[in-house]
């Protein structure tokens, strides 16, 4: 008579084996169960992919104000930019409301955008490349209408003169603030950069900082809302298996056998619930967000650097929560004496 | 010199016991339900020993312990107090690692409610057991195959229990039973929805496997013709045991076995 023995560990490939066969088999419930996933998923990815549009869309919009004002100051001078040449003297790195005002003046019809870099030679920032024309610091200004003083740096001394010798009343508009202190007497410069009031800036600290807390609870609730969502859906479909379990148990199943099958079948629904609950939740967000604030403005300043981002959140708390909420209770089950757990009925 | 024939006797009856071993021995089992305050004494000191290679039915009114018994010796629940042996072996003394073994390769149990795998075929619950106990899917598959056409499911291999009549899903719970060539089979109450013709068979299938094989084989039932067919009978009520017999001292004509 064969005495007792240990019995045999399944290799991990058994009991992918029968995970698969058991989501084939029921994979209407599957479904059902990943849907759970799939809509807490959602909606932590809208939630926190509408923060990341909101801020590109006042982003954005506040890069359009900046430059349609810069544009006026600048067309108040000099006139309409039609056929006009204007020069551009980088001083250092550029922002985006002055690349988007040489595009603005591009796109208006300029003839010509000269540009030059005042440290050296030096090609044009790739932003801009296509749109100007380099030439040398004495051939910028060359008939110029107008001479722009562009990015963040200081201005070193001038020959304004000869600068400006072939081009009679060129307006010269310096678009950062700090150039301006700097510039050699004489020289009319108009200044298009526009300082903010000290009550300004305290208005917009406040805003910043309620948005950062509004989003924190925003953040905080859906987070309980996924936990609920995706343990609910897990939790039942463990349970209404217990018997099952029980079952598996009576015929020799190993708990650690029990726990592993649990935890292959939750980790796939959680990761194909999570991926799918991420795609929805962002188009339902860019849906949403677009209907509210027009689809060209939500859709040309969506980061999708943070988008791609807060796709490992989604997917860590998809697979994490479903894992979770799947593994306590079948190993719960698992550690059951087996004829008690063929009794239970959840 | 002369032979002393009562001498010889007991000699021969002394190496037939020891043939037969104690397979199963149940020593003073109590088992008690608790359900909040409320307790329920399914076993109060249940005592047998159950020899390999015998088959042995149990009698008792619903609600008498039969089950509760069956889960004690099989391995399946821990008594409240007392011991069972399996081989000799104290069960309580088992890790969780031997009772696999056991509950997978030594006893087969044939559950009252068949407690088939309800999303699974036929064949993948007879070859659940096997993959538990390491044997190779195509083996499995094979002997999955062999097991289910002896119990007459051989048509409805590829069925959910969900599709089979309650007599077809308690074979296919009988061919479960069978899947890893158990040396004991726990079966409770296994004829209890089969026609007289189909019943006849899952006898007829017991009884060759306890000839044939020397399987040991433990049944609940109120089936005359399996109560025949056994060696021993045991009555339980209360969850005592009340009464022990052998087939041919009971008159089954005037309802003795009630
Ligand atoms: N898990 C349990 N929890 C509480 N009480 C239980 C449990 N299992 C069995 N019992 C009780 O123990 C007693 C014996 O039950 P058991 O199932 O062993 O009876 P049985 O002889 O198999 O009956 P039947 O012939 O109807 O199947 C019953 O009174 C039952 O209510
Ligand atoms: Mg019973």
């Amino acid at each position: 008579m064969e005495a007792i023995r240990e019995q045999v560990r399944l290799p991990f490939s058994v009991a992918f084996e029968v995970v698969m066969q058991g989501i084939r088999i029921r994979f209407g419930r599957s479904l059902v169960t990943a849907t759970g996933v799939v809509l807490g998923v959602a909606f932590l990815m809208s939630i926190l992919s509408g923060q990341v549009i909101r801020q590109g869309v006042s982003h954005e919009a506040q890069l359009r104000t900046e430059t349609k004002r810069m544009f006026s100051f600048l067309t108040a001078e000099m006139g309409p930019p039609k056929d006009q040449v204007i020069g551009v003297l980088q001083v250092g790195p550029l922002n985006e409301a002055e690349v988007r005002l040489i595009r603005t003046l591009k796109e208006r019809g300029a003839k010509a955008i000269n540009w030059a870099q005042l440290t050296g030679q030096g090609a044009a920032p790739p932003e801009v490349a296509r749109l100007v024309t380099g030439t040398s610091v004495e051939e910028v200004a060359a008939e110029a209408s107008s001479l722009l003083i562009m990015g963040q740096g200081s201005l070193p001394q001038l020959d304004w003169a000869t600068l400006l010798a072939s081009s009679a009343q060129a307006t010269v508009g310096a678009t950062q603030k700090q150039e301006v202190a700097e510039v050699a007497p004489g020289v009319p410069l108009v200044s298009l950069a526009r300082e903010l009031k000290p009550e300004e800036i305290e208005a917009q600290a406040l805003e910043q900082k309620r948005s950062a807390f509004r989003n924190l609870w925003m953040t905080i609730i859906s987070l309980v809302v996924t936990f609920i969502c995706i343990s609910n859906s897990l939790l039942m479909s463990v349970t209404e298996r217990f018997k099952e379990i029980g079952t598996m148990k009576c015929l020799g199943a190993l708990s650690s056998f029990v726990r592993r099958l649990f935890l292959i079948e939750s980790s796939l629904i959680g990761l194909v619930g999570a991926v799918a609950g991420a795609l929805v939740g962002l188009v339902f967000a860019i849906i949403g967000y677009g209907l509210t604030f027009g689809f060209p403005l939500v859709l040309s300043s969506l980061q999708w650097g943070a988008i791609a981002f807060y796709f490992v959140p989604c997917l860590a708390a998809g697979v994490g929560l479903s894992v979770m909420a799947a593994l306590y209770p079948a190993s719960f089950a698992a550690r059951m004496v087996p004829g008690t757990a063929l009794r239970t009925n959840i | 010199m002369a032979i002393d024939t009562v001498k010889l006797e007991a000699l021969f009856r002394k190496v037939e016991e020891q043939q037969a071993p104690c397979i199963i021995r149940a020593v003073e089992v109590e088992k008690v339900y608790r359900m909040g305050n409320e307790e329920v004494r399914a076993l109060q000191g249940a005592s047998v020993d159950i020899y390999k290679g015998e088959y042995l039915s149990i009698m008792g009114p619903s609600g008498s312990g039969k089950t509760t018994l069956f889960n004690m010796i099989g391995g399946l629940g821990k008594p409240t107090s007392g011991k069972v042996y399996i081989d000799q072996v104290d069960i309580a003394q088992l890790d969780y690692n031997e009772l696999a073994w056991l509950r997978c390769r030594k006893v087969g149990y044939i559950f009252q409610t068949y407690n088939l795998i309800q999303v699974m075929t036929c064949l993948e619950n007879v070859t659940l057991p096997m993959a538990f106990a390491g044997m190779d899917a195509e083996d499995a598959r094979d002997k999955g195959i062999a097991i289910l056409q002896m119990v007459g499911l051989g048509d409805r291999i590829l069925h959910k229990p969900g599709e089979l009549s309650g007599g077809q899903q308690q074979r296919c719970a009988i061919a479960r039973a069978l899947a890893n060539s158990p040396d004991i089979i726990l079966a409770d109450e296994p004829t209890a929805n089969l026609d007289t013709h189909t019943g006849e068979e899952i006898i007829e299938l017991l009884s060759r496997l306890k000839e044939e094989l020397g399987v040991t084989i433990v049944s609940a039932t109120h089936d005359l013709k399996m109560l025949k067919r056994s060696d021993r009978i045991l009555w339980i009520e209360d969850g005592r045991i009340v009464r022990m017999a052998h087939p041919s001292e009971i008159d089954f004509s005037v309802g003795d076995f009630d």
